[in-house]
């Protein structure tokens, strides 16, 4: 293990949930350590990336931002595949948006190419005054068998442990993800072919 | 040494005098450091019974320009961190001995699926094995490297069994050693290709084995296993009933499809060699019985267990593994396919920078032959005779012929389970809807190429392109693919039929709106005034599509939703580029900006539309339609916040979008440029890339196929990889459920349905004594295990007898300490 440690692993992560719920803010509060009272409303689509250590190992998170927009549904979602994790955000002031994060949880269903991609909900805005309270939250991420977490993306609160416990779940899912060098999981063994006297050599893959 | 040290000589050391045998000490304690081998450093395993699996850990050294790998072997255990105290000493011996007796319930020729044969002949959990890639024959090389392994076991203080394998490789010898404070086990082998008298039975092996131990060991205390076993061949009984498929369809007349595409499965012919007879004593003392070179008393009908196991044959052909072996072998091929057929020319291919359109273009099979003058054209002709093309054409395009023989199944969907649990076997490798298009095209295509090489194969994809390029200046739908755009869950090719089918739907639909006039809005309104301006006045709105509720904008007037162009669709490989494009451009705030202005062109043209519809209207009634928790209902509507930022990319669209509708506006997605390039795409495709566009539906075909011959399920999840490597581990364990698949038949014919190696009750061992004729025959093999406990530890020696003689063994002894 100690000769592969500093091999990288790219994942990829989407945010997801309704326009102005907070998702860019999180992004840039998590990268950046930023925060902008006013901030324009995401295109499409963007990108941004931040290296992490989960334990001793470099993640490399690629960090898909999208726009919570009803006509940017067929645009966002054709980046949804091959995404290893997905924050869905809603916004604690609003209870409307938690609603809505249904329709997002069908579309990841219909468009991610993961099998177990792991999802985390993120209640935000806990700063601001609460309409929503936890508990609504946690059943929402119970029902759907996700993580859960508040946050604020003004204060920072929670933020860092949100990326931290979605990248931490993922490495534990296995055939999820791959460290991104030829050491993969799958060990090609040059096996002696044990037969009578069997002179030859048989590689095989054994998979964990 | 020299004693007069030189004043500069304090601070230089040289090591150029160090020797290479040093260097090789050296490594070795290094790598088993890293490894944290030390019986300090050692975590206590537990090994978990349910799911035994050995793990390999290596490295390569080198000696004496002499390549080693140094592996680590050990089966699958968790650790158990409640009991994270240091393992013991005593442990890790206690661990060992127990194996030792644990291994005699077993035998030498059992396996145990490790790497060496060491772990199952000693019962060990865990080993090192020093191998050399050169076979280790010369007496004094083997010397020196048991010397340094000594020296570096030692150093380390390591807690696990050390090998190396010594004189040719097929010999299978093993020296090897396990040492701590107080006692040191030695285990060693020996390989005789002819045997001596002293060895050749079992009283000369109990000499041999007491000789060995240093310990006077008391009379008849040796504890003896048997099992002498009996080569049935050729047996009426075993006979061999499997089908095999050839490729004779290709000089038949009057085909049948079904058996031309049909993959094949399973061996080609009786892979079983022959059938053991084990007979077999568990265990007796020493002199129960006797075996002397004058002398026996074993009689195999008297022995108390009896045992079948059944020898396969070596070289088996598996044929769905060797049909799919001989496409993945196409993955090393980066030629065009079309070069196969000298086609690369004359179809534009040769320099890609020739206009795609430049492409000459050739009538399809099918329409020629629904025409009537099949053959009689001058064009070109591939290796495949009409008689066997037309048929395997017909049946991937059923839609060109009318009898309906094989039309595709009405609604492709493709399933895709959430949960792992219970997946099927190769479902990891990315495919398209069972016995669509792909799979009948991807599996007559394997065929082909199996029967008739690699020209046969590209005669195939030339003819299919064809048809494809026929069907999109026609305008008629691609048969046998899932309705939609491209569905990245499905592999490459299956979205690019998708996406052509696309573009052949658009173009219908666009033909039918311009013809039709029966849309409430004109597409081309050429109404008043020929040749004014290109915008429709403003005060006549354009392309609405129906009002959004009760809204009104600012104005007054009602909202109304314009009718929008759709999104281009995309197959994986170009959201792979819009993506890598994204990423590319880099993490700053222009970044940030250019990336917005690459996802402006659908916002733009909403915009476009919306002023259209709209006249008169302003951005916040857009963004009341458009992005409506950025809209604030205050006197008549009124922009958020974060839109009334200044340099916001939503102000400087709006300000750029003029009033068109969609039906006007620059279209988003080309249908004719995309269907032109997929069909290029196809066309300039390397042998190794059709061979990864048809790979999937092969696998997955031929997965569906083994599960339908018994395989079971895979439990492996593979994630990350290449596509490449994905298909390599699929076709591993496709080629294991073959074997299995025929190890199965194998064992139904033969032992009725009962295990190998599972104790024969009185019934079968009479049936198989009948079938052996009464008699059996001369022993083929003899095998005895000896142990005994005696002061010190377990002492064990095995004896595997057969034309020639192993003969192992594992003693301990205690470290005097003077
Ligand atoms: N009070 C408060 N405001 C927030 C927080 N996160 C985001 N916002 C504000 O909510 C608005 C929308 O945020 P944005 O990140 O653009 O949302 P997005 O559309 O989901 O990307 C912005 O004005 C942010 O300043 C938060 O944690 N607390
Ligand atoms: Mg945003």
């Amino acid at each position: 293990m100690s000769l592969t440690m500093d091999c990288v692993a790219k994942l990829k992560i989407l945010l997801l949930g309704e326009s102005g719920v907070g998702k860019s803010s999180i992004i840039l509060a998590f990268t950046k350590g930023d925060y902008q009272a006013q901030f324009p409303a995401t295109i499409g689509v963007d990108y941004n990336h931040k290296i992490m250590d989960v334990n001793g190992l470099k993640v490399k998170l690629g960090i898909w931002d999208t726009a919570g927009q009803e006509r940017y549904r067929t645009l966002t979602t054709s980046f949804y595949r091959e995404a290893h994790g997905a924050i869905l955000v809603y916004d604690v002031s609003e209870p409307k948006t938690l609603a809505k994060l249904n329709e997002w949880v069908e579309e990841l269903q219909v468009y991610t190419t993961n099998k177990n991609i792991v999802c985390l909900v993120v209640g935000n805005k806990i700063d601001k005054d609460r309409a929503v309270p936890r508990e609504h939250g946690q059943a929402f991420a119970q029902k759907h068998r996700m993580l859960f977490i508040e946050s604020s993306a003004k204060t920072q609160e929670g933020i860092h442990l949100a990326f931290e416990e979605l990248t931490q779940k993922i490495i534990e899912t296995p055939g999820l993800w791959e460290k991104d060098t030829s050491a993969s999981n799958i060990r090609v063994t040059e096996e002696e072919a044990r037969e009578q006297g069997g002179s030859c050599y048989e590689t095989t893959c054994s998979i964990k | 040494m020299n004693e007069e040290i030189d004043e500069y000589d304090i601070y230089h050391q040289d090591f150029t005098t160090v020797s290479e045998w040093e260097v090789f000490v050296a490594r070795i304690e290094e790598v088993l450091i890293d490894w944290r081998l030390s019986k300090s450093t050692m975590v206590k395993h537990s090994v978990e019974n349910h799911a035994k699996k050995w793990f390999t850990k290596s490295e390569e050294i080198s000696y004496q320009g002499q390549k080693f790998t140094l592996s680590y072997n050990y089966m699958n255990c968790k650790s158990k961190p409640e009991s994270t105290e240091e393992s013991s000493d005593k442990s890790l011996l206690v661990e060992i001995q127990d194996g030792l007796w644990e291994a005699t319930t077993r035998f030498m020729d059992d396996s145990d699926e490790s790497p060496f044969p060491v772990s199952n002949w000693f019962g060990l959990k865990q080993y090192l094995m020093l191998y050399p890639n050169v076979a280790l024959v010369e007496g004094s090389l083997i010397k020196l490297v048991m010397s340094s392994l000594n020296i570096a076991f030692a150093n380390v203080d390591c807690g696990v069994p050390l090998f190396v394998k010594i004189r040719e490789h097929w010999q299978h010898t093993y020296l090897g050693f396990y040492e701590d404070n107080e006692y040191k086990i030695s285990f060693d082998t020996i390989h005789l290709k002819r045997i001596s008298n002293q060895c050749s039975h079992l009283t000369g092996l109990v000499g041999l084995f007491k000789s060995k131990i240093a310990s006077p060991v008391a009379l008849d205390a040796v504890v003896v296993s048997t099992k002498f076993s009996y080569e049935l061949k050729d047996l009426d009984a075993f006979a061999w009933g499997q089908q095999t498929q050839s490729n004779e369809f290709l000089s038949i007349d009057g085909f049948d499809v079904k058996k031309l595409i049909e993959l094949p499965f399973g061996c080609d012919k009786n892979p079983t060699k022959s059938v053991l007879l084990n007979a077999i004593w568990p265990k007796f003392r020493e002199c129960t019985i006797v075996e002397s070179s004058t002398f026996s008393d074993i009689d195999p009908l008297m022995a108390p267990t009896w045992t079948l196991t059944l020898k396969m044959r070596e070289n088996i052909n598996f044929q769905l593994s060797e049909l799919i072996g001989k496409v993945m072998e196409l993955l090393d091929n980066s030629y065009l396919l079309m070069d196969t057929l000298g086609l690369s020319k004359s179809l534009g291919l040769v320099n890609p920078l020739n206009k795609i359109t430049e492409a000459p273009i050739t009538i399809s099979k099918l329409v020629k032959a629904a025409m009537g003058h099949g053959r009689h054209t001058s064009e070109f002709k591939g290796p495949i005779s009409d008689e066997l093309l037309m048929p395997l054409l017909y049946y991937i395009f059923p839609d060109a012929v009318e009898d309906g023989t094989h039309i595709y199944p009405p609604d492709l969907k493709m399933e895709f389970k959430q949960d792992g649990n219970g997946s099927k076997l190769c479902s990891y490798v990315k495919s398209s809807p069972e016995d669509c298009l792909v799979w009948r095209l991807s599996v007559t295509a394997a065929k082909l190429h199996d029967a008739g090489g690699l020209s046969y194969l590209a005669h195939l994809w030339y003819e299919f392109i064809q048809e494809l390029q026929y069907r999109w200046e026609m305008q008629i739908p691609v048969p046998g693919i899932a309705e939609g755009t491209p569905n990245a869950r499905t592999c490459l090719l299956h979205q690019k039929l998708q996406l052509l089918n696309c573009c052949i739907k658009r173009t219908i639909e666009g033909n039918v709106n311009t013809t039709g006039h029966s849309s409430e809005e004109e597409f081309f309104d050429c109404s008043e005034g020929e040749g004014a301006e290109e915008q429709p006045p403003w005060d006549r709105p354009v392309g609405r599509l129906h009002r959004l509720g009760e809204a009104t904008l600012k104005n007054g007037a009602p909202l109304y939703v314009p009718r929008t162009q759709d999104p281009a669709p995309k197959t994986e490989d170009q959201l792979e580029e819009d993506a890598e494009l994204m990423v590319r451009l880099g993490d700053d705030a222009k970044a940030s900006e250019l990336r917005a202005r690459m996802m402006s062109a659908s916002l733009l043209s909403d915009m476009e539309a919306f002023k259209a519809a709209n006249p008169g209207a302003e951005l916040c009634d857009f963004v009341r339609w458009y992005s409506p928790r950025d809209w604030k209902s205050d006197d008549g509507g009124a922009l958020g916040e974060r839109m009334l930022l200044p340099g916001n990319p939503w102000v400087e669209a709006w300000n750029v979008a003029r009033p068109v509708p969609a039906s006007r506006q620059r279209r988003l997605f080309d249908e004719t440029r995309e269907a032109e390039q997929i069909l290029h795409f196809l066309r300039s495709r390397t042998v190794s890339g059709v061979a990864e566009l048809l790979l999937p539906a092969i696998i997955r075909a031929g997965a569906l196929r083994a599960t339908q011959e018994g395989a079971i399920g895979s439990s492996a999840s593979v994630g990350g990889v290449d596509a490449r490597r994905t298909f390599e581990i699929a076709v591993r364990e496709l080629y294991e459920a073959e074997k299995e698949a025929c190890r199965m038949l194998c064992r139904r014919k033969v032992l009725g349905g009962g295990e190998e190696g599972q104790a024969l009750d009185a019934a079968e061992r009479a049936r198989v004594l009948r079938a052996a004729g009464g008699v059996l025959p001369a022993v083929a093999r003899r095998e005895f295990t000896l142990r005994v406990r005696d002061a010190t530890a377990p002492q064990l020696m095995r004896a595997a007898l057969a034309d020639d003689i192993t003969i192992v063994g594992a003693f301990t002894e205690r470290i005097v300490c003077l």
